[in-house]
């Protein structure tokens, strides 16, 4: 048997279960039944589960995916993001370890770099690899907007150094899941 | 950040929904009893919020606002204990029935004898017994010594619950009156750093003892302790803010 489903497949799925459509994750988690091992499906349930508020599932169909696929760059990306927006950022960082392999200007690189200065508070490193990130990535729009979503509150923050409770602390504008179903599509990384 | 409030960078990213999200795996999958603790922490101003509720609306007198706290502290733990969270039910709603059911058992169950004796009184008793100090074996023991040591103790504990208590259920301020506020601060500032640099199973102790008003069998619960093993680490505490305190100035 085939461990991968083959992308018209991929493509065929992604068509039937457009959001809104009321479809629900049958037809994906028949898919998943006839391609346990595909880590590009168990990224979308995860997407999928996310953006439907279950979060705890979400987290571990990101998991398997990751485990799947150690090379799938956008999944691993997407679990540590994950991390990082459920207060976890030691998990965050063990999660994006493996991406410090990638090219030293993927745009992932930089965002991964971008974030981990933020964990630090260091605001201006963090604005300058998120910034750089945005400008090298063409291949993922979605995960740029949630990207410069942030940079904003940071930029914000650090303009707002003075009148800090003004700043908007809550994280609302970042979406830790709006950006997961877009990118299966993307050439944010490969599965394997 | 040069300001003291202003938001961390992990601030700015986490979701609130996918953190409590993150605490319930962490419990139910990962076996991290501590998040037990920090969920409880996070729902105890519900519980408390339904204790005043039900407490407006009591029909006996008789029993005061602590039982109901009490009551509600021991529903929420409950709640915590037996929720889902793959079921899609928010905590809150779910905690908020059974905490209610919790209190209106309480009440119920409770007898003339019980609410004469009053949590107020079973919580003074509690620290009573858990800082009355047995002499150790060849230990003289001077009785003026192991008194004011005790009152000392007790002291304190007054003291880190006056602090709590500043900001009370009802509204009203219990500290004192302007001419000593200065010099009460201090000590409660002075206090809320010793406590600050207690042992963390001491200092969670103090903290959900004379800040949250749990009871030390609660506390045992809460932190998977026996209920004497809470009582050590309490004396352990006083005795502790006592010395570095050393005594009142």
């Amino acid at each position: 048997m085939t461990q991968l489903c083959s992308d018209e497949e991929l493509d065929a799925l992604m068509q039937e279960i457009q959001p809104d459509d009321g479809v629900g994750m049958e037809p994906l988690d028949r898919m998943i039944a006839s391609f346990p091992q595909d880590p590009r499906l168990h990224f979308l349930r995860g997407s999928m589960l996310a953006s439907i508020g279950r979060p705890i599932e979400a987290l571990a169909a990101l998991r398997m995916a990751v485990d799947l696929g150690p090379d799938f760059a956008i999944a691993r990306f997407q679990l540590g993001f994950f991390y990082l927006t459920s207060g976890e950022p030691a998990a965050a960082l063990e999660s994006w370890g493996p991406l410090a392999l990638l090219p030293h200007d993927h745009y992932l690189r930089s965002f991964v770099a971008g974030l981990t200065y933020l964990i630090r508070d260091e605001f201006t490193e963090a604005l300058k690899h998120l910034g750089a990130g945005i400008a090298a990535n063409e291949e993922n729009p979605p995960l740029n907007r949630d990207m410069q979503v942030i940079v904003d509150q940071v930029s914000e923050l650090v303009a707002r150094q003075g009148d800090p409770a003004d700043a908007d602390a809550d994280g609302g504008g970042a979406s830790a899941t709006s950006f997961l179903l877009d990118q299966l599509g993307a050439g944010g990384g490969r599965a394997n | 950040m040069t300001h003291a409030d202003a938001p961390s960078g992990l601030d700015l990213v986490v979701r609130p929904g996918l953190a409590e999200a993150a605490l319930w795996r962490r419990l139910r999958f990962e076996a991290e009893d501590g998040c037990r603790e920090e969920l409880f922490g996070l729902y105890a101003g519900l519980a408390r919020a339904l204790a005043r509720r039900h407490y407006r609306r009591r029909a006996s007198r008789r029993i005061d606002q602590g039982d109901f706290e009490q009551f509600a502290f021991a529903g929420l733990l409950q709640a915590i204990d037996r929720y889902d969270p793959l079921l899609g039910v928010p905590f809150g709603a779910y905690a908020r029935r059974r905490i209610a059911g919790s209190i209106a058992d309480g009440v119920s169950r409770m007898t003339e004898v019980d609410a004469q004796l009053s949590h107020r009184h079973r919580i003074e008793q509690e620290r009573l017994r858990s800082l009355a100090r047995r002499p150790a074996e060849g230990e003289g023991g001077d009785p003026l010594t192991e008194v004011t040591e005790l009152v000392l103790g007790l002291a304190y504990g007054l003291i880190l619950e006056r602090t709590s208590l500043a900001a009370a259920a009802d509204g009203a301020d219990t500290r004192a009156g302007a001419y000593e506020s200065l010099a009460w601060r201090e000590l409660q500032s002075r206090l809320g750093a010793a406590v600050a640099a207690l042992p963390e199973r001491e200092a969670k102790v103090v903290r959900n003892h004379y800040e949250l008003g749990l009871s030390f069998a609660q506390i045992a619960d809460l932190l998977g302790l026996s209920r004497g093993r809470v009582s050590q680490l309490h004396r352990a505490a006083l005795e502790r803010l006592r010395k570095r305190m050393g005594g009142f100035k």
